[in-house]
Formats: structure tokens, sequence, C-alpha cells
């Protein structure tokens, strides 16, 4: 099913004879004298950054359907009362910490999927991530994460150690697999630890012999890309980049993830897939209306997708941002003034090629009749569907049936969020 | 030729002199390092001349027998782990008080609308996130300090192949005695003893969710009281997990030959297979009102309604069934022998399976007398997973590791966070899993630190590994012969002794020499 991981490696030894020629699938800044002012910056090639909203968001008040007054009986305490709600379509609103959104709604590169999630019933944080993360809902020992698969089947890309990044201490399971992908808890700490630059430089070039005396195999080629991406690095200094103009990210993990991803963006290292959590959406007790538990959370996550978009400026044209949660929350309020596990949620997309402007997805609304189980928003959209049609139309992806194994999702089923 | 071979190895199971040792290729030292790096978490300073002395063939039979291995070291190190003190019961009161605790905080975070959750909590939740350290420290500690290295080995394996995941709700506070209790003593029995075990461990029932599996349209005896405000939340139904994973990865494996049918029959046997109430022990319980009294029929075998005894009867057909003897032989091979392992050394553990009923000592010994254990392909071909690093890093500078979690935070950094992986398949085996840029450089990282001193939860004591000198071949040579084993290539001799040649300071070069020995490619293989 998946192509081995040898095969990499005689791709990436390819790669690396050529990689003084200087070829043209090669990011240019790296082996340009002149950096382009990072203002200028458009990205080489698409990329695709994914954020998880470990937890599962309440999509309900992220998104607020407020013309429905069934969502104003059911939740007496914690709906956004409709004057605070950032009206987008007559029908659906944002949270107001959510406002600093509007502007990209309004010029069309924000999207938004509701009623979309798993056909799993699973209300499992555990199962129902996994499944979103494998792309094989239902399944639990499908070993790699599908955006391992895409990058296994799609190598066309794997010229560059920065291809696929997660931000965090480990590969998630999304990135799991045979294909390259790194792990980076921070940009600036990448590479080997010793304080001095010198001591640092010597270090690294004793370890970068030691590994040559291998030739051949996954540890010479793997240790070549680690040392290739702190050259890279090095060479591209991707920290050089402040943020454009007055942009300033929330302070938090979030904020500074966005900070680096944009970043590595900008030294055009080859970024492809970058992946993000981030976490504290499981508002079970006391989640808050306009004000409170979740509303903070959506503000620094309002405020980091919105520095990110101004610090890019132009070379958002390129980029495409992905929220996902592994899925939503009782329509009903519980009796702690919060909300218990669900079923659908609601999910951004973000970025130039997006299809903004719109709410897709069928809207099954909330009358009980069409609740999934009595009792939740009911899926209308298969998250496959909308991540297919990402690196299908985004991405560049020829083939999706090995990326969702039994699954294979069709054009005709793509909700539209990228623009033909 | 094969038949002739077979029987060959067949006796050679049998007979406690087997044929090992006597390839060419192989001195006794090399010998001792390749059975110490595999049947062990590598060897300690000197302990490759010690096994080598004795004889690789009664060292390994030894570790065969651990019962009679002396292990005191160990035994008073684990009397500071207050994790092994605390029952299962005891183990869910301290969780639910964590659990109370933390949604008091929720809730007077969302209160003050509170944006950065920072507050250090240090009731409850504090201690109990301290157990959970303490079970994977434990491990380390185990894997480095015994001398019954093939039990511990085993245990890993085991806990692996039989993979649950410790924060999945409950498991938080069953896994410690799924550890203690259901692996341990059976890492090297029978494999059907090991099997029925996990069957019936609470910590399994919750991971793969047969707690909530019941027969179709059954309701507990003590439903009316509650009413019918959540209906929907009560289980109404089968659900397959633990009966699709127990074929396809505990015994038969994803080609062994059921179908989907043959799930859904199992997981009818396995209805009512549930566990009690936390307040309770949560121990394993037989639901009677759970279970589906009809008749089954899974793998062409008729289950007459019988209760438990179905599933009893079903696990121990599953346990001795080709196809699993296959599985799981080809399973220890690929982590014995190599990562692709040739079928010699499968059939060899299967014919030894097949002969003892599954006793997973006479398997193990049949791969170790296996020419393909010994052969050159197998030998320092293996990488060593994040796990096998670090134990065998800390084994090899003599280092002791504290009680604190911080190194198996390093393991955790590497990318094999212990009783972490959330997918039932356990952690891969095979290198392409292993082996990544970030992963390797974050290893060369742990090399550099453990060898200066800074590596935290442990302290490196190079004074049993060489004495500071300032002679780099003498330094260099003493380096290979204690920390690698003898396995330095010229390559990497000849690139640490460049590196050496303008360090002064012997402190300094003797730390930098075992760094770069520890971090670079020979000593992630074994």
């Amino acid at each position: 099913m998946t192509i081995s991981r040898r095969v990499f490696v005689k791709n990436s030894a390819l790669a690396f004879v050529s990689f003084g020629m200087d070829p043209l699938f090669l990011p240019r800044a790296v082996f340009s004298p002149y950096r382009p002012l990072p203002s200028s910056t458009v990205p080489y090639r698409p990329v695709l950054v994914c954020l998880f909203q470990r937890g599962a968001v309440d999509g309900l008040n992220m998104i607020v359907p407020y013309g429905e007054p069934l969502y104003y009986r059911e939740r007496p305490r914690i709906a956004i009362p409709r004057a605070e709600v950032v009206d987008l379509n007559g029908h659906f609103g944002l949270h107001p910490s959510l406002a600093p959104l509007k502007s990209l709604w309004d010029n069309k590169s924000l999207a938004v999927l509701h009623a979309i999630g798993s056909p799993d019933s699973t209300r499992s944080h555990f199962d129902a991530q996994d499944y979103m993360e494998s792309g094989t809902p239902g399944r639990k020992a499908t070993g790699e994460g599908w955006l391992n698969r895409y990058c296994s089947h799609d190598q066309e890309h794997a010229d560059t150690p920065f291809r696929a990044v997660a931000f965090g201490p480990q590969l998630p399971r999304i990135l799991a697999g045979s294909a390259p992908s790194l792990a980076i808890d921070d940009l600036q700490a990448f590479g080997l630890r010793v304080p001095q630059d010198v001591a640092r430089d010597r270090l690294t070039r004793a370890f970068e012999e030691l590994y040559e005396g291998e030739g051949t195999g996954l540890l010479a080629s793997s240790s070549r890309e680690g040392f290739e991406a702190i050259q890279m690095l090095k060479r591209a200094d991707p920290t050089q980049y402040r943020p454009a103009g007055d942009v300033q990210y929330p302070p938090g993990r979030l904020g500074r993830t966005l900070l680096q991803i944009a970043q590595l963006i900008k030294s055009d290292v080859g970024l492809e897939i970058a992946f993000a959590d981030c976490g504290g959406w499981d508002t079970h007790v006391n989640q808050g209306s306009s004000e409170g538990q979740l509303s903070a959370r959506l503000r620094e996550l309002g405020q980091a997708l919105s520095a990110f978009a101004r610090d890019l400026g132009d070379g958002m044209r390129n980029v495409v941002v992905l929220t996902m949660s592994e899925f939503g929350r009782t329509i009903r309020e519980n009796g702690n003034s919060g909300t218990d596990h669900g079923h659908a949620t609601a999910m951004l997309v973000m970025g130039g090629p997006v299809n903004g402007g719109h709410v897709l997805g069928r809207w099954p609304g909330l009358d009980i009749d069409t609740r999934f189980e009595g009792r939740d928003v009911a899926v209308t959209t298969d998250f496959r569907d909308l991540f297919g049609e990402i690196l299908a139309r985004h991405l560049g992806a020829t083939d999706l049936a090995p990326v969702f194994p039994g699954y294979a999702p069709a054009a005709d089923r793509f909700p539209g969020a990228i623009r033909l | 030729m094969r038949t002739a071979c077979f029987i060959a190895l067949t006796l050679a199971a049998a007979s406690p002199c087997p044929l090992l040792a006597q390839q060419p290729h192989l001195t006794a030292r090399d010998s001792a390092l390749h059975a110490l790096n595999r049947l062990a978490y590598g060897p300690r300073p000197g302990e490759v001349d010690r096994v080598a002395g004795m004889g690789v063939t009664r060292w390994i039979e030894r570790q065969l027998d651990p019962d009679r291995i002396d292990d005191q070291a160990l035994a008073r190190r684990e009397q500071q782990f207050k994790i092994l003190e605390l029952d299962r019961e005891e183990l869910a009161h301290r969780y639910r008080d964590a659990q109370r605790e933390r949604q008091r905080m929720q809730r007077e975070l969302a209160e003050s609308g509170d944006t950065v959750r920072q507050r250090v909590p240090n009731g409850p939740m504090r201690e109990f996130r301290e157990l959970g350290g303490q079970l994977q420290q434990l491990a380390i500690v185990r894997a480095a300090m015994s001398e019954r290295q093939l039990r511990e080995v085993m245990v890993d394996f085991w806990t692996n192949h039989f993979n649950v995941f410790v924060n999945k709700g409950a498991d938080r506070f069953l896994m410690p005695s799924y550890i203690e209790e259901t692996i341990r003593p059976r890492a090297l029995g029978h494999f059907e003893d090991l099997l029925i075990a996990t069957a019936q461990s609470p910590a399994m029932l919750f991971y793969l969710d047969n707690v909530q599996s019941v027969a179709a349209g059954s309701r507990p005896p003590g439903m009316r009281r509650r009413g019918a405000a959540q209906p929907e939340r009560l289980p109404r139904g089968i659900n397959e997990n633990y009966a699709r994973e127990l074929l396809e990865l505990h015994t038969l494996g994803v080609d062994g030959g059921y179908t989907q049918q043959d799930v859904v029959e199992v997981a009818r046997i396995f209805t009512g297979w549930s566990i009690e109430r936390p307040e309770r022990g949560a121990d394993f319980v037989f639901r009677d009102w759970a279970h589906d009294y009809g008749d089954k029929r899974a793998l062409g075998v008729t289950f007459r309604g019988e209760g438990k005894d179905e599933g009893i009867k079903l696990l121990k057909l599953l346990a001795n069934n080709h196809a699993t003897m296959h599985h799981v032989s080809a399973k220890l091979c690929i982590r014995f022998v190599a990562d692709e392992p040739p079928d010699g050394c499968v059939d060899a553990a299967v014919a030894a399976w097949q002969k003892t009923r599954g006793d997973i000592r006479a398997v193990l010994r049949a791969i170790f007398t296996s020419p393909d254990f010994w052969s050159p392909h197998a030998v320092r071909t293996k990488v060593k997973t994040p796990f096998e690093f670090v134990v065998s890093a800390v084994r090899a500078t003599g280092a002791d590791p504290d009680d604190s979690p911080r190194l198996a935070q390093v393991v955790a950094r590497l990318g094999q966070p212990l009783y972490l992986q959330p997918a039932p398949t356990g952690y891969a085996e095979n290198e392409a899993h292993w082996v990544n840029s970030g992963a390797l450089l974050a290893r060369m990282n742990a090399a550099v630190a453990l060898a200066a001193g800074r590596l935290p939860g442990v302290t490196a004591n190079l004074d049993d590994v060489t004495p500071a000198t300032r002679d780099d071949n003498q330094l260099v040579d003493l380096v290979n012969d204690r920390v690698l084993g003898g396995a330095m290539s010229a390559h990497t001799k000849r690139v640490i002794l460049e590196q050496l040649s303008d360090v002064d300071d012997p402190m300094q070069a003797r730390a930098l020499a075992v760094g770069l020995a520890l971090g670079g490619p020979d000593f992630q293989r074994q």
C-alpha cells in the first residue's frame, strides 16, 4: 500500500547528487546571492497549513447559526447574542472573538465548512482524532497518517527536508509514516544544541563526517537530510524575517508557531505542508458565551490567523490554512453551562486559492428530526471530501485513492472550498 | 534440504548446547556483543568480555531462566517507586480526585476569563501526573539495570504487541496493573496464558472498547431508575474493536484468513466481558445480562451460548492456530533477527511453538539457535528504537538513571513516548519508522549531552568507561572497546581522532570521544 522508505533513499540520493547543479525545482533563494525582499516573497509552491483544534471545538459557537431560533432555545446560557455575532451571510456569523477574520471573509479568502465530520459515530477524543489523522474512520490499524500518505504518493516534491514540518516535539499521527517529515519544536533550536556558534559548527561538521561514512542506507540519507536542513536554515536564516509592517502575533504557542511557519514560507526552503496543534477546546464546563473560556481560545486563534495572513500578505496567494477538530459538541448546553461531545463541527479554510465568502456544505439544521442520534449536528460532509479537495485542487495531488484507502474522494463530492 | 535443516533446527532447539558461536565470521566477543545487543539492551562497560568468558551459549540459557538470576540491586531500586505500592482501586481514587481538581480549575479559569492557563496544580492532579511519570521511568530503570535482561526485552515486546494507550481515560489508572499483573509474570510463559490474561485485563477491555460491547437489545438490570434522559449514551449493541484487533494484531495477523463476519461473531462471543466500576477496583467482570447467548460461528467453529467459556475456548483456539504461530513468530524474528527476517528462523520458531504449544522460551531458543540469528545479514544491521538507544547509551556509559521521569522524557522527545502509542498496532520495529533527520539530530544531541554530563535524569560514569587520557589513540581504543563493544568502524575511528587532535583538556577529549561514539552511526545499530 505504501511506498517503502527505500525508494526514498534512492530518490533523495539522486536529489543530493543534483544538489550542486541548482536544478529548477530547488528553492532559488538558497542559492541566489540576492534574497528576495520579504514583502515580495511569493512561495514557489503551494503550501498547506493544518491546525488541529484538539479537544473538539464547539462549531456552533465558533460559526454561529444565529438565524435558527432553536439555537437560542437550546443554549439559554451560552448562546452568542444575536447583536454580538459578526454576520457572515444573514444566517451564520462569526463568534465575536473571531472578528479579526471578517476582513478575510470580505475579500473572499475565508470559507467555512459547516456540519463536517467523520462518518464514524465515536465520541471518544482518542478514537476520533486517530481517525481524522489516519484518514480512515472506523479503522484503527492504519499505520500512517493521511498527510504522510500524500507525501509518499506524490513524490514530485520530495527534494527538501522542509517539505512536511510538524511544529512540536513529536511527529503527530497525521504525518507518521514512511515519507520523510520533520518535527520541529522551535525553529531557532533546530540542529545541534551547543551554545557557541563556532563549537556548534564544528560539532555539526564532525557528525556530518561520521555519517558520511555510511555511504548508503537510511541512516545515511536521513542524516544528510538533517544536515542539509541545518545548512539551509543557516543560509536562508528564516528568523531574519520579522513580521511584516506592524503585524503582531498574539502571545502564546499558537502565535509563535504561525510566526515560524510564515518565516519558513518566506525563506523559501520548500515547505509544502505545515502542521500544528492548538488545544483547549474541550469545554464541558462553563464554556462561556461572547466572553469566557471558548471566547479566549477563539480570540487567540482569530488573532493568530489574522496576523499570519497580514504577515504573508501577497504570499497568501499560494497558501491554504485549514483548521480541523475531531468532532463537534452537543446542540443543547449541559447542566454545567458547557457542552458535551457531539458529532459534526465547523472548519475554516483560509488563503488565496480559497473560494472564500461562503459557508459551504449542506446545513442540516438543528431540528430534532435531522439530528444525529437525536442530539447532535449531523455530518453532511465527510471530512475526507474537504481534505481530498485541498490535496487535489491546491497541492495538485493526482491520485487520492492511496491517500484515503477505501474511500477515494471524488470531485463530485468536493465541497468547493478551492477556487477552480 | 529444507526438511533436513528443519530437523536439525528442531533438534538444536531441544538441546541446551546449540550450534551457535560456531559462525566462522564471528569471534567469541562478536557473538557476545550480538547477544547483548539483541537479548539485552546492549553491553555495559566490560560486559562483552564477561559474556564471552562465560560462553555466550551459557549466558543465553541463563537469560532464558531469569528466576535463577539474582536481581537484588534492581529490587532495591524498585522500592523507590511508589506506584508499585498502589493497587488499581487506590489509583482509581486518585484519578477521580485529579479529575475533580481539573474540573474545578477549569471552572475557575472560565470564571476569571484568564487567557493563559499557566497555573501549576499542586494537589491530586500533580500527584497523579507524577505517578504517570514514575510508570514510564520505571520501565527505563528496569531495562537499564535488571540482570534479567531478556525478560525486560520480552516485557517490552509483549507490552507493545498487546498495546494499550495509557492516556485513554480509565487506562490512566488501569495501566500499572496491566504491566505488573498481566504482562510481566507471563512474558516468558505460554502465549495462550498471556493472550487470555490480556483479554481479561481491564486495561485492554477499556482500551479496545469491549466494555461497551453488549448484545443487541440487552439492558442492564438497574436501568429503570435512570429514566430516559440519556438513553443514547448507553451501549446499544456490539462493539467490534477488540474482536478486530484480537484477530488482526494479537493473533492471526491481517492476512490470517478471517472475514468481517468472523469479526462480528467474535465480538458477539465477547459481549459481557467488561470491568467493574472504578470505585470497586475496576476488576474484570463477566456481565451475564450483556452477553449474547445465541449460537455463533467463528473461524469455522460453532460456539453454543455458554457465557464466558465461549471466549476462553476461542482464545485457546486462536493461541495455537497456525496463522497465529506464524504471525507472532515472524514478529519475534523482526524484533530479534532482522526487519525483514528470513524464512528459516521463522520456521524454526513456528516448529518450536507447535512442539511446545506456545512455550515462549522454547520459541525464543529456536530463534537464538537459528543460523539466521547469527548471520552477517543480521549482526549489527538493526537500527535501535529510541527506547533501545537511550537505555543502551545509559548502560554503555555505566550510568545510573534517577527516579525522576526526565530520562523517559528524553525517550519521548526522540519519538517514542512510553505507553503513549494511540494505535493498537503498538510502535513499529522497522528502521523506516525511527530514522528521520530530526530524530537523528535529537539522538546526537542526547549523546553529546549524556557524555558531557548534561543529560537530565542521569549521571554518566565515564571513569567506568575509560580514564581521561591525552593519548588519543588509547582513548579511542578504550571507547571502542568499552562503549561500542568493539564495533567501531575504521571511518568512525578516524573522524573521532581528527576531532580530538586539537583538544587539550583530557576530560573534554573523553567527553567528546564518547559523545561522538554514542551519537555516530555505529551506535545506532545493534
